[in-house]
């Protein structure tokens, strides 16, 4: 009892669907089995040739023959609204403009040289041959979208769903085209024209969600069901794991990160909220990141500061020396306050964490403790002298030694 | 401060009757509730004549923790586990944009964040002080000239410097070349304080008594095929007019043929007299394949009213690489991996062995094997001085629509110490959903179970399983010709690991 209902209703939708898929071809009507009834077109379809009548005929039309006697009986009602389209064709507009030129139904209806009433939805490529235009259909160059089509805004049939179906010229697959140099140049030369055909303002503010916006998108009218499609992801200039390698990119030209990048989004990382969750790091890292930061996987001072984010929270977790040195906090190397001067010279910034200036200046400073050395490799006493005498000061007070 | 505040306040006053009178705002409101705990140590001693012999050998206490007994000291120390600290950080990020003032290209911006915690008394850090302004300047946008004054926030090689000044962009964009100079009060680094704020001398350590003041110029020339940019910043301590940091920095980036790419870069330390992090790495990407192999070296940058750089840290080098695959439509696979060996730190340590290079890894995939459906796996793992760590994570995210998703993930993770007995092993598993309920709103929810054990040889292990939960909205509104739907870039960026 219980799975009947859903068998029923898978059916249905079975049904459903098939009836659907049918009414999409032409109401599923067989226009060559009836070829031999209607001797024109217009016979059935008077509104392709005569204004204010009906493009469909009347389905008392059918019920002449097919009442159940002589034929059987066929359920079929006209649509009840136009088309669902982005086309701008009307049929006897069309035929009034094109007067003499004006197509037969069959030269669009049907295949050349097909027998007569063949009929299959006019295909796009006849209009594109018609009008002179030597390309695939989404090849066409932009001048020609608007030949065919209204602007998406006045498209106000159309469905979200309709517009995310909407397929992409090939154009568009072009890794160029993400750039300036790509789709803003189209832009800038059509200003907005072509692009109307399937976008409006929002689909551009997906990305362009910085400064005062470009000309081409200030042109273009406004619908939020622009957004159905997508925007790009990210450009293939990107790759994989871009957030930790972006820096070099975005240092030599930050203006090509501006064309989809608001500064807020560089805020949201570099001056990271306490009440983050998972986000430029992944999901439990604040477990994994002692060992992303003894090596600095990335620099975590780039978006950290040490004084408030790093050392504030250790100190909560009592983590910090605050002048307790021989306690015994790293316990898995026996000597190590003897022996950490590799470990604190190669991992600084971890140590600053938790330590303190006072810490160190327990035994290296020269004004007590044991006075041990701590300038290593590369430490060039003079020109910090020059620059800044007062770090000097620190350990060796106002008798700063002369090299 | 006062400062501060005396400038804060006159733009404010400035910008309000404009903003009454501007044709176009944006406001985007970002408000973020965590709720999070955790468990630290807490150091404790007992005198030498208390403690027993441990089943390793070593003196423990009475109750098993393993203490330190410092030679001729008559105590020994060792950690308890500390209190649990609970946190509750609430933050709301304010970004205001207002534009048509009458003069073409003249807008003000704002960005402030409020925030408070609602747990233990300052448990998680970042909501002290409770209100911080991060931005706040007024801009005038012009083809070839961008003025700002006010606070602001430069980005560059040197990396992002915050300061209250002023700062001016001149620009030839048929020749594609910019300059670029600003000068003004300095902010501490990486966070939107004066360095004279209470809030970064934590452990009332030595902290300046001034601001510095900071000018940086740079220049660079964008083409189609490279881009180059040399940047010179300097901090002074106007107090002593010594340097507090004098640096320049080069970038670079090549596209010599489609979907290749050369980036580089590197910073010296003209304070110090050495040169900090550089990298180079040779780029290619397209639809089905992309991937990276490069060399980077990194050494930290200290100011010079620390002590920190005269300890001499040594930079590394690394060499690193990645793939990343997409073979067929529906599963992308990706490796990456870098191995790295710090420079001698010419340091004799013969009681302590410490490692001197290391490696970190990363495998994946993303699969898409139905509409609405994605798949993301991984394995990491990294060995190296300091800290180790494994682990692998997995999501399934089901998004049928543009205007919601739902995410499960889990990941196990073990994270052994160099220095500290403690092998953490930590398991996660959690649910995220986001949904747009109306046009320019986000709520996204989240809850995580942690479960981690600090296994160690003696009392000292803990268990610490504890649940995070998160709650973030995001509403944007205004009026004007620029508003627009919540940018997809907004979501991409910080995306998280797997999504990048």
């Amino acid at each position: 009892v219980t799975a009947r209902p859903l068998v029923v209703l898978a059916l249905g939708t079975l049904l459903s669907a098939s009836r659907l898929t049918a009414q999409d071809r032409g109401g599923g009507f067989d226009h060559e089995k009836h070829r031999a009834l209607f001797p024109t077109c217009a016979s059935c379809h008077v509104g392709a040739v005569q204004g204010g009548a009906s493009l469909w005929p009347e389905p008392v039309g059918c019920a002449a023959c097919h009442d159940g006697t002589i034929e059987k009986v066929v359920s079929w009602s006209p649509p009840q609204a136009p088309r669902r389209s982005n086309l701008r064709f009307d049929h006897l507009r069309h035929a009034v403009s094109a007067r003499a030129k004006a197509p037969v139904c069959a030269a669009c209806h049907a295949e050349a040289g097909a027998p007569r009433m063949a009929v299959r939805p006019a295909a796009p490529e006849r209009c594109l041959d018609c009008h002179g235009i030597r390309t695939a259909h989404l090849a066409a160059p932009d001048s020609a979208c608007a030949q065919c089509h209204v602007a998406l805004a006045q498209a106000t049939r159309l469905t979200r769903q309709d517009v995310a179906a909407f397929t992409a010229p090939p154009s568009h697959a072009d890794p160029r085209f993400a750039g300036a140099d790509g789709h803003g140049a189209v832009a800038r030369r059509a200003v907005g024209g072509s692009c109307a055909t399937c976008h409006a303002r929002e689909f551009c503010y997906q990305c362009h969600a910085g400064a005062s916006p470009p000309r081409a998108i200030s042109a273009l009218a406004s619908d939020p069901r622009s957004t159905a499609i997508a925007a790009r992801g990210a450009p293939a200039s990107h790759g994989g794991n871009f957030a930790d390698r972006h820096g070099s990119a975005a240092a030599a030209a930050g203006s090509r990160c501006a064309g989809c990048h608001v500064r807020t989004e560089c805020v949201d990382c570099h001056r990271p909220v306490a009440a983050a969750g998972p986000g430029y790091h992944p999901t439990g890292f604040l477990n994994r990141h002692p060992a992303a930061t003894y090596a600095r996987e990335t620099s975590c001072s780039d978006c950290h500061n040490v004084s408030s984010f790093c050392t504030a929270c250790h100190s909560q977790a009592g983590l910090v020396a605050n002048g307790v040195l021989r306690s015994g906090f790293h316990d898995a190397k026996r000597f190590f306050l003897l022996g950490h001067g590799q470990a604190a010279r190669q991992s600084l910034e971890s140590c600053v964490a938790c330590h303190t200036e006072r810490d160190c200046l327990t035994c290296h400073s020269a004004l007590g403790g044991r006075r041990f050395n701590p300038h290593g490799p590369g430490f060039d006493a003079n020109r910090m002298r020059r620059k800044n005498p007062e770090v000097c000061t620190a350990c060796h007070g106002m008798a700063i030694p002369i090299r | 401060v006062t400062a501060t505040r005396r400038v804060s306040l006159a733009l404010l006053l400035a910008a309000l009757p404009c903003a009454l009178g501007a044709q176009g705002y944006r406001v985007r409101l970002d408000t973020r509730i965590q709720a999070v705990g955790f468990r630290g140590v807490r150091i404790d001693s007992i005198p030498v004549s208390d403690t027993v012999t441990g089943p390793g050998g070593g003196p423990t206490t009475s109750d098993g923790f393993a203490v330190y007994c410092p030679s001729g000291a008559p105590y020994c120390t060792y950690f308890r586990p500390g209190p649990v600290r609970r946190g509750g950080p609430v933050v709301m990020t304010g970004d205001l944009t207002v534009w048509g003032f009458g003069l073409r290209g003249v807008s003000a911006h704002a960005t402030a964040r409020a925030g408070l915690d609602l747990g233990n008394v300052d448990a998680w850090p970042g909501t002290d002080p409770a209100l911080q302004l991060l931005a706040g300047y007024v801009e005038y946008a012009a083809e070839r000239v961008t003025a700002r004054a006010g606070r602001q926030l430069t980005l560059s090689r040197l990396g992002a410097t915050g300061f209250d000044g002023a700062s001016l962009t001149v620009r030839d964009a048929r020749r594609g070349l910019e300059a670029t100079g600003y000068v003004g009060w300095g902010l501490a680094r990486a966070v939107a304080l004066p360095v004279t704020s209470p809030a970064l001398d934590p452990l009332d350590d030595f902290q300046p008594r001034q601001r510095q003041l900071v000018a940086g110029i740079g220049a660079g020339w964008t083409a189609a095929v490279a881009d180059l940019r040399a940047d010179y910043q300097r901090e002074v301590d106007p107090r002593s007019d010594y340097f507090v940091s004098e640096r320049v920095g080069l970038s670079g980036a090549v596209r010599p043929a489609p979907g290749w790419s050369v980036t580089g870069g590197a910073d010296y330390d003209m304070a110090a007299g050495w040169w900090g992090s550089a990298e180079v790495s040779l780029g290619y990407a397209r639809r089905a394949v992309s991937g990276s192999v490069g060399a980077r070296r990194y050494r930290p940058h200290f100011e010079l009213w620390t002590i920190w750089g005269a300890f001499s840290p040594v930079p590394y080098h690394a060499t690193q690489a990645q793939l990343a695959v997409r073979a067929i439509a529906q599963v992308q696979l990706r490796a990456r991996g870098e191995w790295y060996r710090f420079e001698n730190s010419e340091t004799a340590t013969p009681l302590v062995d410490v490692l001197r290079s290391g490696w970190r890894g990363e495998i994946g995939f993303t699969a898409w094997p139905a509409a609405g459906w994605t798949l993301d796996g991984g394995y990491e793992r990294e060995y190296g001085p300091g800290a180790a760590s494994a682990g692998a994570s997995g999501s399934v995210t089901y998004a049928p629509a543009g205007t919601w998703r739902v995410m499960v993930h889990g990941a196990t993770l073990d994270r052994p110490l160099e220095f500290r007995y403690a092998e953490s092993v930590l398991q996660v598993y959690g649910v995220e959903g986001e949904a747009e309920p109306r046009e320019r709103l986000r709520v996204s929810v989240g809850a995580t179970r942690y479960v981690e054990d600090h296994r160690r040889p003696d009392a000292a292990a803990f268990d610490w399983g504890q649940w995070r939960l998160t709650l973030r909205a995001t509403l944007l509104f205004g009026h004007g010709d620029e508003l627009g739907g919540l940018p997809p870039a907004v979501r991409r960026m910080p995306g998280g690991r797997a999504a990048r």
